[in-house]
């Protein structure tokens, strides 16, 4: 266990000795926010409800997917591909420790840091905007969306692994990366919440993995899903978790013989 | 921490073109999206949002059409490139902005354009005024967006802190997605003015459609014209700095 | 009466490897989807060797001949195609844990120091993952530094090192858990003469202090005289000598150099039936001659001749190797 801390520590090590860049990527979240935050402001006054969404509500749902964003969509594994390349990957082989437990301390350091900020942040802004935040009470539906955020962060992992894992294979690790991040900025639900697409194309979603990473905690967090919807996604989202899982072993299995076939 | 990194092979940049293509569709969708249950947004319709954001999109493809070698910057500045880059007769301000030019930036950029005749079409009451006005305020825009990168180089030349600064650009002028309009002042005055998002996006394609005071015409043009100064005053100076730390 | 059992014991050991040739450009890679044309290149045929503990052996042979290969596959990164190993016991490919903690594979350019820290941030961090205790960590961190005098830039950033510190860094962060097996491929590679005579003297102090065993790979003729007494020279795969240095040298250049700088011009005649002619360029000459002449000749081209200097030497290491590679 000690190792993964030190792990961690050393994760936050290297954010400070980048600050720089870290406060310029706290300062792009901001930006971000506050862009989605005022954009649904003017579309859904105060007075309306559009998409079954009060004013409340959906500033509600875009201040939670920012701080949401901050704990699930943080990684620093986005350079598995480079390590994999350059054949860093040796040192990992060769060590008594488990690559995807190291692969995860790293990220868990990363999003603690995150989520310190990203609070932070929000707290100045609630005291300039004085949004119509809602509190959620109902311990049912902080319990869900505690279970809901973790699958989330392993989904999130598991889709970051399978990305670098195309190391073994192609040298370009970073265009279907690029492709990643657009789809998660569209269809995580962080620009809109998902359910406000048409109803066909919205029950596609609900069985893709995406949806499950933060539009449906967040959903769960507002109250505004019903039991079984919550059960059945928490099924859905699970059951991606163990498919992920599969897919993961075979193809690190698969890209392990490639890489030392390839004499790295 | 990594920046953009460029792609390696042909099939990498078939990628990054189809990624751009549908972060633009996406964005794109998602006014339709809002545009199919809200008739208006701070008052304007759907299609003047959707003019907004095509506009918005050719300034910023422009941008990286013709600064692309700015992406480089830091390299040559790492790497003592730079130093040779001064050696020579030619200007080192030309040699570092332009000359990075990718084929696919261009092919992007012209797509742009082509979407911004289309949505044009669907605005009612335009006229020659209204075109002018536009075209000369796009330029204006590009001549900011100029400032902006000349800025970029002259603190790349001072701290080596390049990509930061760009990544910065790119965040603050996103939100000129849609009309500046939608943010709330002091905010709104903020990114209209001072930095000046609303003048290089909102601006332009205010003045298509008959909304902007011809005061504020001339307002853009001077004041883009002024960041165009300060900001090559500024890269002189950074210049004057550096090779006096060097000697 | 106990039977010593090797560190390291190999067997028959034979590994290829499969690869393909694919076509350059996307339609390259499309048709290497549906049709791929398999070669197997044998890296590494049916070689077999043992190691006792403490040893210190260099590996030799030129690029491809399957040194690091076979390294590798005695540290666990590659399952062999043939044959068995045996490393302190353990079968290596299974990576058990306490087999892993015993050893350590120091790959040139292979950096496994984070970037940004202090190389003691990742002294730590390894001292973590190979479960050493507080004290051992600190007698352990001690003595390398001394040894390597690393003391004052353990606590820079280890992208501001040169070169030569960064090598020395990464070479104690892969010592930090005292291996029993060592495992260096290339390590004086890129380095400058003076820090190859650094690190040569560490490894040596490293081998005699903790009774390290240690496998070096090298190119260099430097290492292998300051270092191995007993070397193994690889090449196509095949192990081509396997003893002492010394022995090499009686076995395949029983020879000796002998160098002399004439005063006054030597009568070819005289020379003829000495030995061979290796260089001439007036007033040097160096021939070559069979060991146990080499004396005799001495003293006959003393008496017979006007000589400023003579000197004997031995074949250099290099010259000897190469005639092994190409009979």
């Amino acid at each position: 266990m000690k190792k993964y801390y030190q792990i961690m520590k050393n994760t936050w090590d290297e954010m400070v000795t980048y600050r720089l860049n870290f406060s310029m990527w706290r300062f792009r979240n901001v930006l971000q926010l506050l862009t989605m935050y005022f954009l649904w402001y003017s579309v859904i006054p105060s007075n309306k409800s559009i998409f079954g969404y009060s004013h409340s509500l959906i500033l509600t749902y875009i201040l939670g997917t920012s701080i949401l964003s901050s704990v699930v969509l943080s990684s620093r594994s986005y350079d598995i591909g480079d390590v994999i390349n350059k054949g860093e990957l040796s040192n990992f082989l060769l060590k008594p420790i488990n690559f995807f437990y190291y692969l995860f301390a790293k990220d868990i350091g990363d999003k603690a840091m995150n989520i310190v900020f990203s609070f932070g942040e929000l707290f100045l802004l609630f005291i300039l905007l004085r949004p119509p935040f809602l509190i959620q009470t109902n311990p049912f539906y902080l319990v869900a969306f505690l279970i809901a955020i973790c699958i989330a962060v392993i989904l999130f992992f598991f889709f970051n692994l399978l990305l670098g894992f195309i190391g073994f294979w192609s040298p370009e690790t970073w265009a279907p990366r690029f492709i990643f991040t657009i789809l998660i900025s569209f269809f995580a639900g962080g620009l809109f919440p998902l359910d406000i697409l048409p109803a066909p194309i919205f029950a596609l979603f609900k069985v893709i993995p995406l949806t499950y990473l933060l539009y449906f905690p967040l959903k769960i967090y507002l109250g505004q899903v019903q039991f079984v919807e919550i059960i059945t996604g928490l099924i859905i989202s699970t059951l991606w978790i163990f498919g992920m899982y599969k897919i993961i072993e075979a193809v690190w299995l698969k890209g392990l013989k490639v890489y030392t076939a390839q004499g790295m | 921490m990594t920046s953009q990194q460029a792609f390696l092979s042909r099939s990498g940049a078939l990628i990054f073109i189809i990624g751009k293509i549908l972060r633009f569709t996406f964005f794109f969708l998602f006014l339709i999206l809002l545009g199919s249950r809200t008739k208006v947004i701070v008052g304007y319709s759907l299609w003047q949002m959707i003019f907004f954001y095509v506009t918005f999109n050719v300034v910023d493809t422009s941008a990286q059409f013709f600064l692309r070698e700015v992406y480089r910057f830091r390299s040559y500045i790492v790497s003592g490139t730079f130093d040779y880059t001064l050696s020579k007769p030619f200007s080192p301000l030309f040699r570092s902005l332009f000359g990075g030019s990718d084929l696919t930036d261009l092919l992007i950029f012209v797509v742009s354009i082509l979407f911004v005749f289309i949505a044009s079409k669907n605005l009612p009451h335009v006229n020659f005024f209204g075109v002018v006005e536009y075209i000369f305020l796009l330029l204006n825009a590009f001549v900011i967006a100029l400032a902006f990168h000349i800025t970029t180089l002259s603190l790349g030349v001072l701290t080596t802190e390049v990509d930061n600064t760009i990544m910065v650009y790119r965040d603050v002028t996103q939100m000129g997605r849609v009309p500046v309009d939608v943010y709330q002042n002091p905010l709104r005055s903020l990114i209209t003015f001072a930095v000046p998002v609303g003048i290089m996006m909102t601006f332009p394609a205010k003045a298509f459609m008959g909304l902007l005071s011809p005061w504020f015409v001339i307002l853009s043009l001077c004041l883009g014209g002024a960041f165009l100064y300060f900001s090559l005053r500024f890269w002189q100076f950074s210049l004057l700095r550096y090779s006096s730390a060097s000697s | 009466m106990g039977l010593v059992m090797a560190a390291i014991s190999v067997s028959h050991l034979s590994k290829n490897y499969q690869t393909f040739q694919k076509d350059p450009g996307l339609v390259g890679s499309i048709k290497s989807l549906f049709s791929r044309k398999y070669e197997t290149v044998k890296a590494v045929s049916d070689i077999s060797f043992k190691i006792n503990e403490g040893e210190l052996v260099g590996f030799i042979g030129p690029n491809g001949a399957g040194k690091t290969t076979t390294l590798k596959c005695l540290s666990g990164l590659l399952y062999p195609t043939k044959g068995e190993l045996s490393v302190l016991g353990f079968s290596p490919f299974k990576r058990e844990k306490e087999f892993l903690k015993q050893i350590s594979l120091v790959m040139g350019q292979k950096n496994q120091l984070w970037w940004d820290l202090p190389a003691v941030d990742t002294f730590l961090l390894n001292k973590e993952i190979y479960e050493v205790s507080d004290s051992d960590y600190k007698v352990t961190i001690d003595e390398l530094s001394k040894l390597l005098d690393i003391s004052e830039f353990i606590k820079i950033p280890v992208r501001k090192l040169s070169l030569g510190q960064r090598m020395k860094v990464e070479l104690i962060a892969a010592l930090i858990h005292r291996p029993k097996v060592l495992f260096l491929d290339e390590p004086t590679i890129g380095l400058d003469v003076v820090m190859q005579k650094n690190l040569r003297e560490f490894i040596k102090e490293y081998n005699s202090r903790y009774k390290a065993t240690i496998i070096l790979t090298s190119h260099y003729m430097g290492d292998v005289e300051a270092l191995c007494k007993r070397i193994i020279i690889i090449d196509h795969g095949k192990i081509l000598f396997d003893g002492l240095l010394s022995d090499l040298v009686k076995k395949h250049a029983p020879y000796k150099l002998i160098k002399i700088i004439f005063k006054d011009f030597p009568n070819p005649q005289k020379l003829e039936g000495l030995g061979t002619v290796k260089h001439f360029e007036y007033p040097n000459l160096t021939l070559s001659v069979s060991a146990e002449k080499s004396n005799d000749s001495a003293s006959f081209l003393l008496k017979n001749f006007s000589i400023e200097d003579i000197v004997i030497e031995d074949p250099q290491v290099e010259d000897v190797i190469r005639d092994v590679f190409t009979k």
